[in-house]
């Protein structure tokens, strides 16, 4: 071992000089750990950075750097694996191009300053804006990956300090649907159950998701337990042919938008020959019916209430009547028998049966809808909240359970499944925050998509977005990236590590501390809390947004909500008394410290499996066996939904041809700006592409390789053809991958959103396709 | 004699002496250059020869070295040999781990070939055979150690067909599955693809001479 006593000294000094000033708290993986040290280095745990599967890692950080990382093997999620941008976590964050002093933009050019201007400057524009045109035209705008307690501290700032629901998550645009699905079915937020169901279940369905690429570590773990166990069945319904099709047992293609009357099918069938499940029906559900023909949002200010009526289980049966498996097959192009044999196995008694899905059904104009039709199913067959049978909505970022949805930082949230609309739940967050109740505004704002319209429009005057770029990842990009920089008072502020293209369009640039440069804690999809310490210094100025967020609360007068000494503690135990008694309890600081993660409900210490359950959930008394016990003003049942199919906004049609649906590879991470910093990422993936039916190619006269321009009633975009590629369109379809900043096909994608959701639709839109 | 020689310096018998001189010079140093380069090509180094080319000797016996097939590539894939190459110098190759063959459908290396040395009736990529990729450090390979990349897999321009993915389990784990990718030999185009996209330091699939089938009484 080639570990000096001065080097060790060194990172112990180091290590030790990170942990924040009052920290009691000892990650048992930092220095204490230097006699495992291997040449010099310290480990210390933290989850990945992608996405919201939430492996554990190890982070090895040797001189103040950190130079390797590996799988921890001591995480049950991932036992020691990673997928490919995992295994390159070590350089995410040392990119030439790291951001490391605040910029100023002076005359059209960006300009270096201090800090001190640069907070004195964001400040300023902030008084400003509010004292002339109230607290609604300041916003922020933030996302999955904020930490926790960055999360949480923008959210007490907005709504209890400056006192304007202007704050959103870039969440919206990728699981706000799950979301309002869970609780208009449950009436809480996040699955019942967690990832053990890939290793229990021997049904899989999934719809919309392409785990193989999107969920890399999920994956492997489903396609192991089909290995083990013969009877695994994996369904892929889709409108693309995945890597995931590929190793489906069954690649059931339908056309895009008619996933709704599938699953109305689904259960026409299930009804029809009374496969479900009577008992549970009447001990567990009521049903419920909303307005129908809702609209997509596509107009400014857009606003939409959904009036639910209880109706009974035969109104169901009349309302699932027209969906035969006979007319759903002339609508979706899967055969009627198909759908018959789904239906049976779906609810076959002998099987443990489960839904996955992820963007293919929350970013969808009727995103709420399909996730309720899901549970729908899991309902009427009563295969839920039990080990190995559930519905599980797999999420992209790596808190946007954790944050964005658990600490609430959307514009008609509060922590722990909280409204701002409701006035008892105003007063308990006064209550906790030490504020006026009167403080908190009872009415929503905006919705991402929203959020971005009013700053076009002039309504948002000032808005600081952090650790997201919404210039790249917004639908029908071209208004909101002109929006941005039409001056009249205007001021956008962008924090991140590296120059984006947000960046570009930013009034003050701020250099961010990334990932393990700072403290912090994620939720995955399993409900599973994971916190890391901070094991770096950040490069020359960048700072934590944390540290940002509060010092624009000092500079603004708000600096008494954030009275913390060592903040990520004090915050944590602060968030923690909202969901204290609610079924979103959390364990001490301390025990996150030490712990691969817990997944709450935790409660005396331990962590929940599966929620609702006898046995696992804490809430449920012995001999209750399943109670949905948030939904307490259906007498703690879950709800069946009767919802339509309705079709997308906008169809192909003789100008614009084919459907447009966008997406990821295993490769990148959303829009690239970490992913692209790997060279070795970046050469085994370098630049999208657009993916085409070979007949539909030959049919335009384009070859593989070629180039081909594609044209929405939006924007236009030229790139290369990829004809045998991974994933294979279906005729009239195009398939292109939104990790490109020098390809932003989301310029291409229409902003029409769920009205209930305000989750926007990128999966469908139509476009035209021609030789370049 | 004398203006004659200030104006150039050259002297009558001066200029016959090095007439003759400097061209044998240089024919000897011609010699010895190329007893230096010009070895015999080292049958263990294996070029990876443009799409369509003919066996190794045939093919450097055919080319002419005129860099057509170069010009040709639009994507600057094929480079001519260096003096290392022996006997087979200036004549084109590619290097996977710098450029690949991108498998232009239309195969314009090839066509552009002005000798026979590269096939230009090949008109399929699928029929084009350059070497075969191999997994050459199985130890290293992520995806063989239960990671999932199987980058090479993914960016096969034969995805599915030269290169499979075989799940086992992972004895380590206990749940998850190791995703081996599996050349299939007789698919494998040897267009270097893969090597070019391996995201370790040293790629561990690279594309190696194709083996010859060996035949025998076995039909399984």
């Amino acid at each position: 071992m080639s570990l000096s006593r001065r080097d060790f000294l060194k990172a112990t000094a180091a290590a030790a000089a990170f942990a924040a000033a009052g920290a009691a708290t000892v990650n048992p993986l930092r220095p204490d750990d230097a006699e495992a040290a291997e040449g010099g280095i310290t480990w210390g745990k933290a989850p990945c950075r992608f996405c919201g599967t939430g492996c554990g890692v190890l982070v090895g950080v040797k001189n103040g750097r950190v130079v390797a990382t590996k799988g921890d093997p001591q995480a049950p999620v991932n036992k020691g694996l990673n997928c490919i941008k995992g295994y390159f976590l070590s350089k995410i964050l040392y990119g030439k191009d790291r951001l490391t002093k605040p910029l100023i933009r002076k005359g059209g050019k960006m300009v270096e300053a201090s800090w001190d201007e640069a907070m004195t400057l964001i400040a300023s524009k902030y008084q400003e804006s509010i004292a002339k045109h109230g607290p609604d035209s300041v916003a922020i705008y933030g996302s999955g990956q904020w930490t926790i307690f960055e999360g949480y501290a923008a959210l007490k700032l907005f709504k209890g300090g400056i006192g304007t629901n202007n704050i959103e998550p870039n969440a919206r645009l990728c699981m706000a649907s799950a979301v309002t699905g869970f609780m208009t079915t449950f009436a809480s937020d996040e699955p019942m159950g967690c990832y053990d169901d890939l290793d229990l279940g021997d049904t899989y369905f999934l719809w919309g998701a392409n785990m193989a690429e999107a969920h890399p570590v999920l994956f492997s773990r489903m396609i192991d337990n089909r290995l083990r166990n013969p009877r695994v069945k994996i369904i892929d319904f889709g409108t693309r042919r995945t890597r995931t099709s590929q190793m489906a047992d069954q690649y059931i293609r339908f056309n895009p938008q008619t996933d709704l009357a599938l699953m109305n099918a689904l259960a026409h069938v299930i009804v029809r020959d009374k496969l479900y499940d009577e008992k549970f029906l009447k001990d567990h559900v009521v049903f419920k019916k909303g307005k129908e023909k809702i609209g997509y949002g596509l107009e400014d200010k857009f606003k939409f209430a959904d009036e639910p009526k209880l109706i009974s289980f035969d109104d169901y049966q009349a309302f699932l009547k027209p969906y035969t498996p006979e007319y759903v097959a002339g609508l979706s192009g899967v055969p009627a028998a198909k759908i018959v044999e789904l239906a049976h196995l779906y609810a076959d008694k002998s099987r443990k049966v489960n839904s996955l899905w992820t963007m293919g059904f929350n970013q969808h104009t009727r995103g709420t809808w399909a996730n309720n039709l899901a549970y729908n199913l899991h309902l009427l067959t009563g295969k839920i909240c039990r080990p190995g049978e559930n519905p599980m909505s797999l999420t992209g970022q790596p808190s946007a359970c954790g944050t964005a949805r658990e600490v609430g930082t959307f514009t008609h949230r509060l922590p722990a499944d909280m409204v701002v609309a409701n006035p008892e739940h105003r007063a308990k967050t006064a209550r906790i925050w030490g504020i006026d109740p009167a403080k908190i505004p009872a009415k929503p704002t905006y919705n991402a998509v929203e959020m971005f319209r009013a700053l076009d429009r002039g309504d948002i005057k000032v808005v600081w977005i952090q650790v997201t770029n919404p210039f790249q990842s917004l639908p029908n990009l071209n208004r909101y990236r002109k929006g941005a920089r039409k001056g009249d008072g205007r001021f956008v502020i962008v924090s991140d590590i590296y120059p984006t293209r947000s960046t570009e369009l930013a009034d003050v640039i701020l250099p961010s501390a990334g990932w393990i440069e700072k403290e912090g804690a994620f939720g995955n999809a399993e409900r599973r809390t994971q916190q890391w310490f901070k094991l770096v210094n950040p490069p020359g100025e960048a700072r934590n947004d944390l540290w940002q967020t509060m010092e624009l609360a000092r500079r603004l007068g708000h600096g008494n909500l954030f009275p913390y000494k060592y903040p990520e503690k004090e915050i944590w135990e602060e968030y923690r008394k909202f969901g204290e008694g609610q079924g979103k309890d959390l364990a001490p600081y301390e025990a996150y410290t030490k712990a691969r993660g817990l997944r709450w409900p935790v409660v005396n210490g331990k962590e929940t499996r599966y929620r609702y359950a006898e046995e696992y959930d804490p809430y449920v008394k012995p001999g209750e066996g399943i109670r949905f016990y948030k939904n307490k003003a259906d007498h703690n049942k879950a709800v069946i939904w009767a919802r339509p199919y309705e079709p997308a906004p906008e169809v192909p049609d003789k100008k614009y041809p084919f459907w447009l649906c966008t997406g990821r590879v295993l490769e990148h991470w959303h829009t690239g700006t970490m992913t692209g910093r790997v060279p070795e990422l970046k050469r085994a993936y370098p630049a999208a592409v657009c993916e085409m039916h070979p007949d539909d190619a030959r049919r335009l006269g384009v070859k593989h390789l070629g180039k081909v321009r594609l044209t929405s009633r939006r924007g236009t975009i030229v790139l290369n053809l990829d004809l045998n590629g991974r994933g294979k369109a279906e005729k009239g379809n195009v398939f292109v991958a939104f990790f490109d900043e020098n390809k932003m096909i989301n310029e291409l994608c229409i902003d029409a959103y769920c009205p209930i959701s305000g989750e926007p639709d990128y999966k469908k839109c139509a476009v035209r396709v021609e030789k370049a | 004699m004398t203006p004659c020689r200030e104006k150039s310096g050259i002297t009558r018998r001066r200029f016959l002496k090095d007439g003759v001189l400097v061209p044998l010079a240089l024919t000897a140093g011609g010699i010895g250059l190329s007893a230096l380069f010009l070895r015999p090509a080292d049958g263990s180094v294996f070029y990876l020869r443009p799409p369509g080319a003919l066996e190794e000797g045939r093919f450097t016996a055919a080319c002419v070295k005129c860099g057509k097939c170069a010009q040709a590539c639009p994507y600057k894939a094929i480079k001519m040999t260096g003096g290392a190459a022996g006997v087979a110098i200036g004549t084109p190759r590619v290097i996977a781990r710098e450029t690949p063959c991108s498998l232009c459908p239309d195969i314009p290396c090839a066509k552009a070939c002005p000798s026979g040395a590269l096939d230009r009736r090949l008109d399929d990529v699928a029929k084009i055979r350059m070497g075969t990729a191999v997994i050459v450090d199985r130890e290293n390979c992520l995806s063989l150690r239960g990671l999932r990349c199987e980058v090479c897999y993914r960016q096969c321009p034969l995805i599915d067909k030269a290169i499979t993915i075989v799940p086992r389990h992972n004895e380590r784990t206990g749940t998850h599955s190791i995703m081996e990718p599996v050349v299939h030999r007789d698919k494998c185009v040897g267009c270097g693809i893969c090597e070019n996209a391996c995201v370790l330091e040293k790629p561990v699939i690279v594309v190696l001479k194709s083996p010859p089938f060996q035949k025998d009484a076995y039909d399984f």
